[in-house]
């Protein structure tokens, strides 16, 4: 079953046309990355699907569901999370804070505005037990911000994750890593990815054949194609286009 | 701190201020009363300024009519108890956040600055030209106050100082003690979230423009009780106390004099205004003067205003770093 389609996406910036006619079909339980050259709409396309834009043409289809134009609070509500290429957390707000929000929201703890939250138990207590898994609990009391950088994207990548999704959706997580930490990113993100769906935008090639069981390319705001990675890696066009100047 | 030294501390607390107009007298008890006025009134534009990010240059039009609420109702309404009369304000000054958000939650920046600054002079100039309603520059003044009472049990007169005095500093102590609570409460903690990355509070599944306006009719209504209060206090309400663009400005100023980086900032921006402004006012008129040369020496040496002053102090020769683990710290 497809947990995530979106049917003839076409998306213009006032007259800028960045995606034309884009069918993505992402299977439930599966790893999909989403490559190709910069601009070729990668970001866009999740924005079209996580509701920062409504598309110009076409629909998006999660769960069987239409949500064509949802709000991106109803589509974390439905069980999607996503990332952002660049980081986007709460700067000044602690590692546990930025996390916590998550927690909350994921319990349905929304406009409760009479229980003193740093006395609510549980809350804390799953709180830190993530903060733990991704190891991040060495840096539980320092602002979001302050965080070194590869902390700071994995912290990133699991606010993404902290709601529980069935869907997940990083936006280059590992851009701007050293190859150590990207190391650590992707053992990471395979390990919370677990049991879920994941749509990954990823330029590391090493990252992406390691960790995709599907590979979709983009290309000028076109599906240049969509397969299995060995399929990809042989394919012609892709290699014209995109991979032969990554010498993979 | 633990749970003993926490209720010793309240009971000092609360027995200074029980004892402050015994020991220092009506006239300076009357100055705590407007200091207190002034610190609900700037703790409630913090809550938009500090804790979401929203900088209002109209926060008075919420206590101009929390206080003309009161007032009008007071001067038409016979033998309304007084309770009522300051919840009446208050619900004037919810009535008019309520009209208002719908707009104001969906800018931020320059645009909310701004669309303050034109509905706060738009409510001046109402205030000054619905004589009927108003009294125009005079305000509505010399309403009876009625005492403070509980049918059948008791009734406190309060056109006596000393009365009104523990009156007042309960409605705002309360109102500062309830808002602070606010802030510790999840609500409170997305609030914050809102101001340090709104976009992604979204993205976390929270509603912004909703949480935004839980907000802003909070911060409205408790201004509206600082209003309330005032006008209560002087039995006068008029444009130049309650809707002046200055009356905007002076919680800003003690926000930013006080700390915008703490819950208890803007009550110490208060206290400092509030004793700058005792003992300026004794040998100049120009306390304004005074009042912005603080500012700007604050803005240029001390950009997180009083409190981040101290803890900047405290850091440097004590070697402590600020505790991060508490929420308080919103800056
Ligand atoms: N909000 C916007 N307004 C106008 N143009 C935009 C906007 N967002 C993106 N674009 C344009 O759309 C094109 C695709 O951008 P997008 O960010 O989707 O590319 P990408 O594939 O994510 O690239 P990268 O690998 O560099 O992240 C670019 O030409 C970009 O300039
Ligand atoms: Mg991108």
């Amino acid at each position: 079953m497809n947990i995530l389609e979106t049917r003839a996406i076409t998306h213009d910036f006032s007259g800028l046309q960045v995606l034309l006619d884009v069918n993505l079909e992402v299977k439930a339980g599966e790893r999909h990355a989403i490559i190709g050259p910069n601009g070729a709409g990668k970001t866009t396309l999740f924005n079209v699907i996580t509701g920062t834009y409504r598309p110009s043409e076409g629909e998006v289809f999660f769960k069987g569901k239409d949500i064509t134009g949802f709000k991106p609070h109803k589509l974390v509500r439905l069980g999607m999370g996503r990332s952002f290429q660049i980081t986007s957390t709460f700067s000044r707000m602690t590692a546990f804070q930025n996390i916590r929000m998550g927690i909350l929201s994921k319990r349905g703890i929304r406009f409760n505005m009479f229980r003193i939250l740093d006395k609510m138990q549980d809350v804390t207590a799953e709180t830190d037990e993530v903060l733990k898994r991704i190891n991040l609990d060495g840096e539980r009391n320092v602002p979001a911000g302050m965080l070194s950088y590869g902390k700071s994207r994995s912290l990133e990548i699991s606010m993404a994750m902290a709601t529980d999704p069935e869907l997940v959706m990083l936006d280059e997580p590992t851009a701007g890593m050293s190859k150590d930490e990207t190391h650590h990113a992707v053992e990471l993100i395979r390990r919370l990815t677990e049991g879920k769906t994941l749509v990954i935008i990823e330029h590391d090639m090493d990252v992406v054949f390691s960790l995709a069981d599907r590979i979709t390319v983009l290309h000028l705001g076109t599906i240049l194609a969509s397969g299995a990675p060995a399929d990809i890696r042989a394919d012609q066009a892709v290699k014209d286009a995109y991979l032969g100047e990554m010498e993979v | 701190m633990n749970k003993t030294q926490k209720w010793i501390l309240w009971a000092v607390l609360l027995t200074i201020l029980a004892l402050y107009p015994i020991v220092f007298g009506i006239y300076y008890s009357n100055v705590f009363v407007t200091f207190a006025i002034f610190a609900l009134f700037a703790v409630t534009l913090n809550l938009l300024l500090g804790y979401t990010g929203l900088l209002s240059f109209g926060h008075a039009m919420f206590f101009g009519t929390g206080g003309y609420g009161t007032a009008i109702a007071l001067e038409h309404i016979e033998g309304l108890p007084l309770l009522p009369a300051v919840l009446i304000g208050v619900l004037a000054a919810v009535a008019l956040a309520l009209i208002l958000c719908p707009i104001m939650v969906r800018v931020s920046g320059t645009a909310f600055a701004m669309l303050h600054l034109a509905f706060g002079q738009l409510m001046y100039v109402l205030a000054l030209k619905l004589r009927v309603i108003t009294g125009g520059e005079d305000g509505v003044g010399g309403f009876p106050i009625p005492p403070f009472s509980i049918p059948g049990i008791l009734s406190i007169d309060m056109t006596n100082p000393l009365n009104f005095y523990y009156f007042a500093i309960a409605v705002l102590g309360l109102s500062i003690w309830f808002i602070w609570y606010f802030t510790k409460t999840p609500l409170g903690s997305v609030m914050v979230s809102v101001r340090d990355n709104d976009n992604r509070v979204a993205y976390m599944g929270f509603m912004v423009p909703q949480t935004k306006a839980i907000i802003y009719v909070l911060a409205a209504a408790f201004a509206g009780v600082a209003g309330s209060i005032y006008a209560l206090f002087q039995n006068l309400i008029a444009a130049g106390d309650g809707f002046h663009i200055l009356v905007s400005f002076a919680p800003i100023m003690m926000v930013m004099v006080g700390g915008i980086g703490s819950f208890f900032g803007p009550i110490m921006g208060a206290a400092i205004f509030g004793i700058i402004e005792e003992l300026t006012s004794r040998y100049t008129e120009r306390v304004e003067l005074v009042m912005g040369l603080i500012l700007i020496l604050v803005i240029m040496f001390a950009p997180l205003g009083f409190l981040g002053f101290l803890r900047y102090i405290k850091e440097r020769w004590f070697g402590k770093r600020p505790d991060m683990t508490t929420t308080e710290d919103v800056a």
